[in-house]
Order: structure tokens, then C-alpha cells, then sequence
């Protein structure tokens, strides 16, 4: 029981790390690919 | 809108690769990140956020831009010879020169803009004026400089989102997708590096 405890623990904080990784390089990318591009959307022209 | 497309496609290549070479997907190394959080924040402000981009004046927001892209091309030099930053360092360099050029701000053309909203909303647009909260500025074609680097190409008629982009936005999409589809790249680079410095470090 302790063992299988433990082991989930260990599972659950592999895939939160793997997680917040994965969010982060996402996010860091967007923010750069936001920032560098300069495209334009119809949607918001005359707004 | 359209370059957040490219970043969603990277990171489900990015997964459909890993889990055909049965792996974790690796992050992309990068270093000095802190840069890009610092110097999209005008940006942020300025062009994104609701709340905030009608409350800056037209020569703020311009200097905000012209800030911002002078901080993320300092991350993408630093980060250089990673995969796809490289590509993407190319094309921030495009827009920050026909910004640069145009007092701060992507030039727009008045046929490009037709190709995006109706005849009746492009009369009511003034040349030299910002269009909307956007990083655009419309201009007369021959008052632009490098127009070829401006907002020029819009998607064929049957697609029905509308948008125009520029040379510099083409090479920022391809950089960021294999950025994050091939990250093991950057990985393999860096733990290449580091051996680099510790061989040398040895002498």
C-alpha cells in the first residue's frame, strides 16, 4: 500500500512537471511569436 | 491570431513525434527567457489586452513596438543557433526593419486593406492612421518603404478568415512550428555545448 502510495506520488509530480513544462514552452514561444509577427486581422480593422 | 495557429500546429507535431519515437516531449532549450516576458509586456499593453490598447497614444504604442521587437531580437541572437529561432530571427529582423522604417508601425496598403473588410468600412479608414488596436498603419503603396516587407499577402478569397501578413510573418510561423516540433534538436545542440565548454574548461 505504502509502496503503491508512493509510486502515484512519484507518477502524479512526472506528469505536473511534464505539464508545466509543456505550458510554459508554449506560452514562452507564443509570447515571442506574438511579439516578432505583425500580422493583421480583418475582424479588427475600424474598431 | 494566425501565428498562435502555427504555434498550436508545432506543439501537436512536436507530441505526434515524440509518441512515434516513443518518447517524453522534450521542452525547447532556451536560454535567457526572462527577455521575452520582459519585452512582450509593452506589446501586451499596447496591442493585446482589451483594457489597455485604447489608452495608448499613437507615438507610445509605436515606441513600444520598436522596444519590444529591439528586446526579443536580442533573445532570438542570444538563442541563435537553435533550431527554428534561427528562422524566426530572419523574420523578426524583416518586420523590425519595415517598422523601423515606417516611424513604428507595419505599413499597410489601402488595396490590401480592400481585401479584408468591405468596400464600405475601407471608406471610412484615414490614411496614416493606426488601424484599430493593431500594429498596422494604413499608407499609400508608394508611401511605403520596403513595401515588400509590409503586410502585403492576404489568403485566397474562398478562405473566409481574413487577415494580411508579411514576408518577416511567414518565416516567425515556420520558425516557431519547428521550434516546437523538432525541440530535441535544441536539446541535443545544447548538451553538445556544454560538452564544448567542459572539454575546454579541461585545457
Amino acid at each position: 500500500m505504502k509502496n503503491l502510495t508512493a509510486h502515484l506520488a512519484s507518477a502524479v509530480s512526472k506528469i505536473q512537471k511534464q505539464h508545466v513544462q509543456f505550458v510554459l514552452a508554449a506560452l514562452v514561444v507564443l509570447m515571442l511569436v506574438l511579439g516578432a509577427g505583425a500580422p493583421v486581422d480583418g475582424g479588427g480593422i475600424g474598431h | 491570431m494566425i501565428l498562435g495557429l502555427a504555434v498550436i500546429a508545432g506543439v501537436l507535431a512536436g507530441l505526434f513525434f515524440a509518441r512515434w519515437n516513443k518518447e517524453t516531449w522534450q521542452p525547447p532549450a532556451l536560454r535567457h527567457i526572462w527577455l521575452v516576458v520582459v519585452f512582450f509586456l509593452p506589446q501586451l499593453f499596447a496591442f493585446y489586452l482589451p483594457a489597455t490598447q485604447n489608452l495608448f497614444p499613437a507615438p507610445l504604442a509605436a515606441a513600444s513596438l520598436v522596444i519590444s521587437q529591439l528586446g526579443l531580437l536580442t533573445f532570438c541572437i542570444l538563442n541563435w543557433r537553435r533550431a527554428g529561432i534561427s528562422i524566426l530571427t530572419i523574420g523578426l529582423l524583416l518586420n523590425f526593419v519595415v517598422i523601423l522604417a515606417n516611424g513604428g508601425w507595419m505599413p499597410i496598403s489601402p488595396e490590401t486593406v480592400a481585401q479584408l473588410v468591405t468596400p464600405d468600412a475601407a471608406l471610412h479608414l484615414e490614411p496614416g492612421k493606426r488601424l484599430g488596436a493593431s500594429k498596422d498603419i494604413l499608407l499609400a503603396a508608394d508611401a511605403i518603404v520596403f513595401p515588400w516587407l509590409a503586410d502585403r499577402f492576404a489568403p485566397p478569397d474562398w478562405i473566409p478568415y481574413r487577415f494580411a501578413f508579411s514576408v518577416g510573418d511567414i518565416f516567425i510561423g515556420a520558425g516557431a512550428f519547428i521550434l516546437l516540433a523538432f525541440p530535441k534538436q535544441n536539446t541535443a545542440f545544447l548538451q553538445k555545448e556544454s560538452t564544448h565548454h567542459a572539454n575546454q574548461s579541461n585545457f
